[in-house]
């Protein structure tokens, strides 16, 4: 599912990578908190895709994704991972930003 | 917590890489046990990635908490990432902050050993074990697997306990019942089992003896309806079973069994039935076969009967020889010698009636026992030929006393008086004739005069045989030598 969300953005996004398993509730509960925490944010800080692993699980090896929901912060480097549903906001919010200065 | 890596990968990698791995995979592992993911990335046989994933309310790990089965998930070195609610609760480990330590502490040493061993197999292959743990002073047994486990590029290993305590129980229970069960199917006596109600519930082979078609299902004292023998007929068999059910043991009671097929005499015993608690859940049933001692019973009254009848016939017979002896015998000295004689020839037919429990004997031996105080049968002047039929008792008897009396005279008077005399006893048996005859022919004595007078050894040889029509002895005096047809009812023949 290329169901990537593409935020508008003067500087350079913060590029990341949402991995989903279909519809589980997990999966559909990151992607809202996910939706939920990009809102509360200016528009075009995060450029987020959204990769369906039911549907592709050969893409789990590029970023060795073992558990589902994991978000990746691809951009900037050093990858970031945070595993779980993001119901967490602060923690999330505090993950993103490490190592982004 | 450490995960293991792909090999090929470290060499690459930074120590700012590893360490950020080893974050992940710790994050990772937080994750799966926090509940907070439901689904997993896992790599399958064919190396090919897949998503294993648990749809609807339930996550993978609510699912996990909710299984019966002790589930733990351990890395490659052998630590412990993982363990479910059901196998917090059966080994009693903490809800938190729960390692491997905490499951080595239940198991005790050997345990400990075999659990090790079959981790360190389970890498290559699925092992299975069972082994016995004390919980809280509770012995359980317990079934452990293990089986390889591939998280994404993690190894590990998937262990599961399952309670198998009540099912080895079962096991020795049945293991149990089995063998109550062989061992009344193997019991000599008919055993019958009956509920409180008396309805019978299982039934030995033996039984088959008593009660003709399956009893089981089949009330007790209906099927099988006993004459207790020795009872006043207040005591019926329903009471038997009815005392047995409410505890109280009944013991050797003989009863008829009038409706069975085969044994119908049993020693009937009553118990009450109690498994497990004391509470009474029926009754066993035993019934002895007393067929072959009732026989043996009757047979000894029949032979008492018997031997009373006996001594009193030889006594009569003992008074009639002295009578019938003193008034022939002239002499003191020739009564004590024919009464002694007569007396011996009795007792040697008694002799070997007593050997033979008073069964039949031979022709052959009451010839030969009566002739062996004058003459061996392997002597050329006696012939005894065909004589091997068999008689009854008191045939053998009266043929013992007219052989003596035959032989007596043959010595004081006839053939056997002299060196040269011959003796020949055959036995001839005509078609139409109830009796077998014995010939007995005397030749070679001196010459042959019939006696002036009637002796008692005459009367002896005629009469003795006569308690039937068919028996008898008729005596012949040609001068070269006696002769005597005996005839030997055939009532008292027995077949050979």
């Amino acid at each position: 599912m290329q169901d990537a969300t593409e935020f508008a953005s003067p500087n350079e996004p913060l590029k990341l990578v949402l991995y989903v398993a279909g519809q589980t509730p997990k999966s559909l509960a990151a992607i809202a908190n996910l939706q939920r925490i990009c809102d509360e944010n200016e528009p075009g800080k995060y450029a987020v895709e959204v990769i369906d692993l039911k549907k592709a699980p050969q893409l789990a090896r590029e970023h060795n994704i073992v558990a589902i929901p994991t978000l990746v912060r691809q951009l900037p480097t050093p990858i970031r991972k945070i595993i779980g549903d993001l119901s967490d906001r602060e923690k999330v919010l505090v993950h993103l930003k490490v190592g982004e200065e | 917590m450490g995960m293991a890596i792909a090999v090929s990968a470290y060499d690459n990698l930074s120590m700012d890489e590893l360490r950020r791995r080893l974050e992940e995979a710790e994050d990772t592992l937080r994750a799966i046990r926090e509940g907070e993911v439901d689904a997993l990335v896992v790599r399958n046989p064919r190396r090919e990635d897949e998503v294993f994933t648990l749809e609807g309310s339930t996550s993978y790990h609510s699912f996990m908490e909710a299984m019966d089965l002790g589930a733990a998930a351990f890395d490659d070195s052998n630590r412990l990432l993982y363990a479910n609610k059901a196998l917090r609760e059966l080994l009693h480990l903490p809800d938190d902050t729960i390692d491997a330590s905490h499951i080595a502490a239940v198991l005790d040493e050997e345990t400990l050993v075999t659990v090790r061993g079959l981790i360190e197999a389970a890498k290559q292959t699925k092992q299975t074990a069972e082994i016995a743990v004390v919980v809280d002073s509770r012995e359980m047994q317990l079934l452990v697997s293990a089986a390889p486990l591939q998280l994404g590029v993690t190894r590990g290993l998937a262990v599961t306990f399952t309670d198998i305590t009540a099912k080895v129980r079962a096991a020795s229970a049945e293991a149990s019942e089995r063998a109550a069960h062989s061992i009344i199917a193997s019991a000599n006596e008919a055993v019958v089992v009956c509920d409180t109600n008396g309805i019978i519930t299982h039934a030995n082979a033996a039984v088959s003896a008593i009660y003709n078609g399956n009893p089981v299902g089949e009330v007790f004292s209906d099927i099988i309806p006993l004459k207790l023998t020795d009872s006043t007929g207040l005591l019926q068999t329903e009471d038997i079973v009815s005392l047995a059910v409410s505890g109280t043991s009944v013991q050797g009671i003989e009863a008829v069994a009038s409706q069975a097929p085969r044994v119908k005499d049993v020693l009937l015993s009553a118990a009450p039935l109690r498994v497990g608690s004391d509470k009474v859940s029926g009754c066993v049933i035993t019934m002895v076969d007393l067929s072959q001692r009732k026989a043996a019973e009757k047979q000894q009254l029949l032979l008492m009967g018997e031997l009373d009848h006996r001594v009193k016939n030889t006594l009569a017979l003992v008074m009639s020889i002295c009578k019938r002896t003193a008034s022939t015998e002239e002499t003191v000295q020739g009564f004590q010698a024919a009464f002694t004689g007569r007396i011996q020839a009795l007792a040697a037919t008694h002799n070997l009636l007593a050997d033979r429990s008073w069964s039949s004997i031979s022709i052959a031996e009451i010839v030969s026992a009566e002739l062996d105080p004058f003459v061996s049968s392997a002597q050329a002047r006696l012939k005894v030929e065909g004589i091997e039929a068999k008689v009854l008792p008191r045939a053998a008897i009266a043929l013992g006393l007219v052989i003596h009396e035959l032989a007596t005279n043959a010595v004081k008077y006839g053939a056997l008086s002299n060196e040269t005399g011959r003796v020949q006893v055959k036995v001839t048996r005509n078609e139409g004739e109830a009796w077998l005859g014995i010939e007995w022919v005397e030749s070679g004595g001196p010459v042959v005069h019939p006696p002036s007078k009637r002796g008692f050894g005459q009367t002896v040889i005629t009469r003795s045989l006569q308690y039937t029509s068919n028996g008898g002895a008729d005596l012949e005096y040609p001068p070269e030598g006696l002769r005597c047809r005996i005839r030997i009812p055939e009532e008292d023949l027995v077949a050979a």
